[in-house]
């Protein structure tokens, strides 16, 4: 059922309003942000505003740097206002840092797109859950442009996604699911050939990485973010059955999309 | 600051994720250098090893006993332990051999109970993937460690704390670890034997990316990859500390590794109360120079032991065990043990 995601994610949650990565740990923006999107909780988005930083973003210190990946999501999970805005701000200003293409790692250098932390350089899923909030919140930016130009230089050969490039070494780097549903999440209606290949690619291997509530609910995310209903419910059900049978492990993050993934309330969702 | 190396193998411009290279290291310029690069107070001088290379043709059979026997020729002590096994889990493919196998793991399990641990747990955070829950169900990992009644701790989803850095390698000063492998009494190191297209080999020491959460420095463990990937094992393997290792060469891998290599029958464990005295070892063995692996030949200044004269050696003659590895692309600079 439906609510068992949501119920195991619920007990999450924190007395700050946060929500855990798990059951005791101190809140956190990640599964916050997906509790305040999967459960609408108003404790969660309260926490968010609480700790979003000076400019915009959500972020996690590391040394000398910032991870600020989760800033696309956040400003999905927030209320339409001042906080909303400045976490588009934040992203819509922030691009990674720009790397050489090399003979070891061909890429094309002008496609920019979001890295995990401040000043790193581009990876998918941090540009595309950027990309998520910026093409439903913002879609003239150029910004999204540029996130859908990464997208198109890092897709693996054939189609979908691995976590950041096409090739290493000589060596085509096989499409993950995870990181092709995510992909998909944010490109949605962006580039058709595109998400056409990626489609393809998911429901040719969901099947194969289905022992995971990460990839079950970013392919299921994907299924119903692009209108693919039957697969959607094919996917649903084995998510179901992964909650029921390991509760995801008890892991807020898997637990936060898995709840989002089966709720009426994902962003974009092409009903 | 982050510490210079001087570049001199093989690892020239290479580029993770369209992110920077890694720079190598001369170990003896780190002699002359001052301050070196380490808390001297926090660092006793490397004192003498104890390696055991035992052979085991494959992981059927009695696992368990050639376990136990590696770790009671290295006297290992882990009476009322709480022991952390942490495998080498990066992703999943049936094709080669990429990860620890779980038949070890689990039969190490049962090795630490044996020698009196009050707890075994194992432990990783996988870098290449996010869903943890598949790796470790699709490699079997799961079902392992459930037989023996194990816990799995996922290390990108565990609680963490910061720490500082007592070595100076990159420029982090802190690192967020997780709090089991920080209290834990032992940390037991479980590697791959296998070549790394960044780093050159995969031993115990490289094996500790995976106890830093992939939640805050991203996949695959990307902010790693900027500090250096060198800086960055040499800071984490001195915050870790691990107190053994046990390396699996029942099947490495060599190539392209740490992911796309091929599959090398090897037929060895290699068993160490020190992971520098581990890998420098597991290298050899392996064909390759261990002093010309950058991040070994430092480690062996301050946080191991890499002269095989200080090292007392049980089982097979590593001498008569040698394979020579296909070495990763860009790896030449690293074969002539």
């Amino acid at each position: 059922m439906p609510e068992d995601a949501a119920h195991l994610l619920a007990s999450l949650r924190n007395t700050d309003g946060g929500f855990g990565v798990g059951v005791g740990q101190p809140s956190e923006t990640e599964p916050t942000v997906l509790a305040a999107l999967a459960l609408d909780d108003a404790g969660a988005r309260g926490w968010l505003a609480e700790h979003q930083r000076e400019n915009g973003s959500f972020s996690f210190g590391a040394g000398p740097y910032v991870n600020d990946s989760v800033t696309g999501l956040g400003a999905l999970a927030l209320e339409p206002g001042r906080e909303r805005e400045r976490a588009l701000d934040h992203v819509e200003s922030k691009r990674a840092r720009r790397v050489d293409s090399t003979s070891a790692v061909p890429i094309d250098e002008s496609a920019v797109g979001w890295g995990w932390a401040e000043g790193t350089a581009s990876w998918v899923e941090p540009t595309a859950t950027a990309l998520w909030a910026l093409r439903l919140m913002r879609p003239l930016s150029v910004a999204v442009k540029d996130a859908v130009a990464l997208l198109r230089d890092r897709e693996s050969v054939g189609g979908g996604w691995n976590y950041g490039n096409r090739v290493v070494l000589g060596e085509e780097l096989p499409p993950f699911v995870q990181t092709t549903g995510i992909a998909l999440v944010g490109l949605s209606g962006m580039d058709p050939d595109l998400e056409g290949r990626g489609l393809d690619t998911l429901s040719r291997l969901w099947r194969v990485e289905s022992e995971g509530g990460l990839s079950l609910s970013t392919t299921l995310a994907a299924f119903r973010v692009h209108g693919r209903m039957h697969e959607a419910r094919a996917v649903r059900s084995a998510l179901e059955r992964l909650v029921d049978r390991t509760e995801l492990l008890g892991d807020g993050v898997a637990l936060g999309w898995a709840a989002l993934a089966m709720s009426d309330r994902l962003p974009g969702e092409d009903r | 600051m982050r510490h210079p190396f001087d570049r001199r193998a093989f690892l020239r411009g290479a580029v993770v994720g369209g992110a920077v290279a890694v720079a190598g290291g001369a170990g003896l310029r780190a002699l002359l250098r001052q301050p070196r690069p380490w808390d001297e107070a926090a660092f006793r001088p490397p004192g003498e090893a104890h390696v055991a290379v035992l052979t085991a043709s494959s992981y059927e059979g009695s696992l368990e006993a050639t376990v136990l026997d590696g770790l009671r020729a290295i006297g290992a002590d882990v009476r009322g332990a709480n022991v952390l096994l942490k495998p080498n889990l990066v992703e999943f493919d049936p094709s080669t051999a990429i990860n620890t196998e779980p038949r070890l793991i689990a039969a190490t399990v049962l090795a630490f109970r044996r020698l009196g641990a009050a707890s075994v747990v194992v432990a990783e955070g996988p870098g290449h993937r996010r869903d943890v829950q598949d790796v470790i169900t699709r490699s079997g990992l799961a079902e392992a460690v459930a037989d023996v009644d194990a816990p799995f701790i996922d290390l990108n989803a565990a609680p963490i704390r910061l720490i500082r850095l007592r070595s100076r390698y990159t420029d982090l000063k802190e690192l967020w670890l997780p709090a089991p492998v920080l209290d834990a009494d032992v940390v037991v190191s479980m590697p791959k034997m296998k070549t790394h297209h960044w780093a050159g080999v995969t031993l115990s020491l490289k094996n500790l990316f995976g106890t830093l959460p992939g939640r805050v420095y991203g996949w695959p463990k990307n902010i790693l990859h900027w500090e250096g990937i060198e800086q960055s094992i040499l800071d984490i393997a001195g915050a870790v500390r691990p107190s053994y290792a046990i390396v699996d060469g029942i099947v490495g891998m060599e190539g392209n590794g740490p992911i796309s290599g091929e599959p090398v029958q090897m037929g060895i464990l290699v068993f160490a109360d020190d992971p520098v005295a581990a890998d420098t070892i597991g290298a050899s063995l392996m064909g390759f120079d261990p002093e010309r692996i950058p991040y070994i030949s430092e480690a062996g200044l301050f946080l191991g032991q890499t002269d095989r004269d200080r090292m007392q050696q049980r089982g097979e003659d590593p001498e008569g065990r040698m394979r020579s590895f296909a070495p990763p692309p860009l790896g030449d600079g690293i074969i002539g043990a």
